[in-house]
């Protein structure tokens, strides 16, 4: 059995562990409320704009499909949106793995946003053309390098982490021009047309405008849902860790009072044993 | 072109994704575009307009609200003003 003195010292580094996950985990709460006050706000941001921009009937799949290709144009591009750090659980894990069964590497580009997907892109061999740090949301988020990026290319489909709640996270994908195509057919907006409105500088130069914003911030919704998510996964992760170094704690105080009893234990029988054998020896004697 | 009846009192609302700077009754906007500064009054005809970056001014009757874009759309329809900043 091991020395009272060397278990107490390993427990106390559990007891350090689990300190830290708790901090994780408080954290990681934290950031979940803030995220998702931020996401409602962007939800419904997006929904008073797209309103106003599919009253000016502008078929925005139709000007996005028309625009020039780069010599990309056959081409498709997946974009990933993973976490800029580790300490994420496994959904980082999950949305490479659900990405790598619709890759192709004949046909498709990828695009990684966080550096935590594209080490494990790395890690796997699997190629890809362009990384971008995820843009911080703290004001707002620029995604403008990105959509430049992503322009090119025939089809754009982003692969992001979803919040459902604390507990579940899901992998999802949209296709970005289509998606703005299926919301320009749920318009409910009355058209605004040149007869009754002034549009400055023009409706062709407002529709360039509105359609650049509209994936920006289509792009920064998944972003943001994303982190929302990672952060959710984080918390799991970290309460998963804290109950284990809890558990782990629990059972090296029992092997600590165990040593403790054993080492007391001994230490009597040493007495007892030395006693007996004074007794002995003053019996001889007399 | 459509005409709004008389009215002295505009509806503001102006925000950014993550923001809300103003939402109420206004008695002006003001802003800049491309083809210059301008004002926004009260029974306004129906506008949409890209924004050029600057200081949007919002008169609101007692302390002005005021702010700094550095993009944003502007609509104003049945003399409501919807300003979409920021993005």
């Amino acid at each position: 059995m091991r020395r009272p003195s060397a278990i107490e010292k390993e427990a106390g580094q559990i007891e350090t562990v689990q300190d830290l996950t708790g901090v994780f985990e408080s954290l990681a709460s934290t950031q979940v409320a803030k995220v998702k006050s931020k996401v409602e706000l962007s939800k419904e941001f997006f929904r008073l704009l797209w309103q106003r921009y599919s009253s000016i009937r502008v078929d925005p799949a139709v000007r996005i499909t028309n625009r020039e290709l780069g010599d990309e144009q056959a081409r498709k591009v997946l974009v990933i949106i993973s976490a800029e750090a580790g300490l994420s659980g496994d959904i980082d894990i999950r949305l490479i793995e659900t990405m790598q069964q619709n890759y192709d590497p004949k046909t498709t580009d990828i695009i990684v946003l966080g550096s935590h997907g594209a080490s494990m892109l790395t890690q796997r061999g699997i190629p890809y053309v362009r990384f971008f740090q995820v843009p911080e949301s703290d004001s707002y988020i620029d995604v403008s390098p990105v959509i430049e990026a992503v322009l090119p290319y025939t089809q754009i489909i982003v692969y992001y982490e979803e919040y459902v709640s604390l507990g579940v996270q899901n992998i999802k994908t949209i296709d970005l021009i289509s998606s703005l195509r299926d919301m320009s057919e749920e318009a409910s907006e009355d058209a605004m047309t040149a007869a009754e409105t002034i549009f400055e500088p023009s409706i062709n130069e407002i529709a360039d405008q509105m359609e650049i914003t509209m994936m920006n911030l289509a792009l920064s919704q998944t972003i943001l849902e994303s982190s929302l998510a990672q952060a959710a996964s984080r918390f799991n992760a970290m309460a998963v860790a804290k109950k284990r170094a809890g558990e782990l704690l629990g059972d090296y105080q029992l092997e600590f009072h165990r040593a403790k009893r054993a080492q007391s234990d001994r230490q009597l029988r040493e007495v007892m044993t030395t006693l007996k054998k004074k007794h002995k020896r003053q019996g001889e004697l007399i | 072109m459509k005409h709004p009846e008389v009215t002295t009192e505009l509806h503001v609302i102006a925000r950014a994704p993550f923001t809300l700077y103003y939402e109420g009754p206004a008695t002006s906007l003001s802003a800049t575009n491309k083809v210059g500064q301008f004002d926004i009054l009260p029974g306004h005809a129906d506008f949409f307009s890209v924004l050029n970056p600057g200081e949007i001014v919002i008169e609101t009757g007692g302390e002005p609200v005021s702010f700094t874009i550095n993009n944003g759309i502007l609509t104003v329809r049945d003399n409501q003003a919807m300003l979409f900043v920021n993005m």
